[in-house]
């Protein structure tokens, strides 16, 4: 559904401004801890910074957090990879056969509207509760964002690029390598991105209702108990955890593909 | 802005199927058979993997009942509430952050830090302080729709042309006339993918904040058909919701924006890797 678009975040000026830029952080947290004491709002609606840095430090010192983090950061990437494995080829080759593509592009945009969250239930009743379910809805939402995107990528090759690459003799197989593969590029980087976006919330999302452990699960567990000090700490490990995954992953390959094919555009 | 819905429906009204068009058909038949026959060779009980009859039945019953098109309406109105308010304040922080230094200054960093923190996370929270219901669910879409709203309304802003504002100041223009004539529709473009690329991240934000945090709407019927083992319903469920994003994409989202970009310009989607 956000397909052809670019996936890059633009970037705020910092450089002298960081203390203006830390004010509102230091407002909100300031705010928060006093909070309590200026109004009525009971603790367990909101626990102090106090209360939520002292369940960090405990949760990290038992290693109930790491192994939470653990669990998801794993199931992420066994989800990434294999729908993303298995979504490229499979997008490349349908998209090299008109009849092919042409067939299959509503249902792979339908399968797209519905991929994600909405897949959880039907994957309780599927795989039960636990570790099959949530892989198969991140699996599943990464796959169908992917190869949407790849076989976008591929319909986009303007025609000419063939022509010319079959003029100067070229085989199937360097179609294939130097026309396909190149041209679909930016369409499937655009893919590898926004899939991992989706592929996150899928996560967060799928552990919420149907995980058995992981950040999410430790998320929406915690209501139950009215442990909002675990949900505050779980959100912000959910934002955390996001910024590192661009800052580590999705930052170098933008910055790589616009030097080498110029803007993702 | 009309031209690009009415040449769709120009196209629905003339209704010569491209080739494109009848593969299209052929693939979605094709989905259906073998799914009928996997049914058959499977041979499983109904509420592990139901039957297109049995989901069709099921269509029918909910909407006999009336159930599936009030649970719609409960969507749809949560959806355009949440939509709205996310893009309204999404355009005007995009607005003040494009246009001043020094906001832009404040509040990027911070923006930059919940924008991270995806809508999902913030259910459990809004569930301990407002509870279940139409609130919660407000927030949440709105949360969702206003980043990307900011993000390229930012960007739209600040690709404005200067000799454009240099032009209108020059003519006598004051500050609000800069603004209404010049920024915002140079940078409506940008705005209008935002919204696009928002709706459709508030769309699935949307299912699940109903699976949670609602006794009604199509997320709700999803959820609730699995726990009550009424896996037709939950099908139907998610074949609608399937259709309405299609439909709310194909017949008003593209054609608005297609129609924009035309009437004022090129445009890049920004914020849209998350």
């Amino acid at each position: 559904m956000t397909d052809q678009s670019v996936a890059s975040r633009p970037a705020f000026p910092l450089s002298p401004a960081v203390m203006t830029g830390l004010l509102p952080f230091v407002v909100v947290l300031t705010a928060w801890a006093l909070a309590p004491a200026l109004s009525d709002i009971p603790a367990y609606k909101l626990p102090s910074p106090a209360k939520v840095w002292s369940t960090f430090t405990s949760m990290t010192l038992d290693g109930s957090l790491l192994s939470e983090i653990w669990h998801s950061l794993q199931r992420l990437a066994t989800g990434y990879i294999l729908g993303n494995l298995i979504a490229i080829p499979l997008g490349l080759a349908i998209a090299l056969n008109r009849a092919v593509a042409e067939t299959l592009t509503p249902v792979l945009s339908f399968f797209q509207s519905i991929a994600g969250i909405a897949w959880v239930p039907l994957a309780i009743i599927w795989f039960g509760v636990g570790q099959g379910s949530v892989l198969f809805v991140i699996a599943n939402t990464i796959f169908f964002a992917s190869i949407y995107s790849t076989v976008i990528g591929v319909q986009s090759i303007p025609q000419v690029l063939y022509r010319a690459a079959l003029c100067h003799g070229a085989s199937r197989w360097d179609i294939v390598t130097s026309v396909v593969i190149p041209g679909a590029l930016v369409q499937i980087l655009v893919g590898l991105r926004t899939s991992m976006a989706y592929g996150w919330r899928a996560l967060v999302a799928a552990e919420m209702i149907a995980g058995t452990n992981g950040i999410g699960y430790m998320t929406l567990e915690a209501v139950q108990w009215y442990q909002t000090e675990i949900v505050i700490l779980g959100m912000i490990l959910i934002g955390i955890l996001w910024l590192a995954l661009d800052f580590l992953i999705f930052r170098p390959i933008e910055r790589v593909t616009v030097k080498r094919w110029g803007l993702l555009s | 802005m009309t031209d690009g819905t009415s040449s769709q429906f120009r196209i629905g009204a003339k209704f010569a199927p491209s080739r494109a068009q009848l593969r299209g058909a052929l693939g979605i038949l094709v989905v259906f058979v073998a799914w009928q026959i996997s049914v058959w060779v499977i041979d499983l009980p109904a509420y592990f993997y139901p039957s297109p009859a049995d989901v069709a039945s099921a269509f029918v019953e909910l909407t006999r009942k009336g159930i599936l098109p009030s649970y719609i309406a409960d969507s749809a109105w949560r959806y355009v509430a949440g939509v709205a308010t996310g893009l309204s304040l999404g355009v005007v922080f995009g607005l003040l952050i494009g246009l001043s230094r020094f906001w832009s200054r404040l509040l990027g960093p911070i923006i930059n830090f919940f924008y991270a923190i995806v809508e999902v996370a913030w259910i459990p929270l809004l569930v301990i302080w407002i509870g279940y219901g139409f609130n919660t669910i407000l927030i949440a879409i709105s949360y969702v729709v206003f980043f990307p709203v900011l993000y390229n309304t930012l960007t739209g802003v600040q690709t404005v042309q200067k000799v454009l504002i240099n032009a209108v100041r020059t003519l006598g223009a004051s500050r609000r006339q800069v603004l209404t004539s010049v920024i915002l529709p140079s940078a409506l473009p940008n705005i209008i993918t935002g919204f696009r690329v928002g709706a459709g991240f508030a769309f699935r934000g949307l299912i699940f904040a109903e699976m949670i945090a609602a006794g009604s709407g199509l997320g709700f019927l999803i959820f609730e058909g699995a726990t009550t083992r009424q896996t037709d319903r939950v099908v139907v469920g998610m074949i609608m919701m399937g259709l309405l994003w299609l439909a709310l994409d194909r017949l008003f989202l593209r054609p608005v924006e297609v129609a924009t970009i035309e009437r004022w310009g090129l445009v890049r989607a920004k914020g849209e890797g998350m």
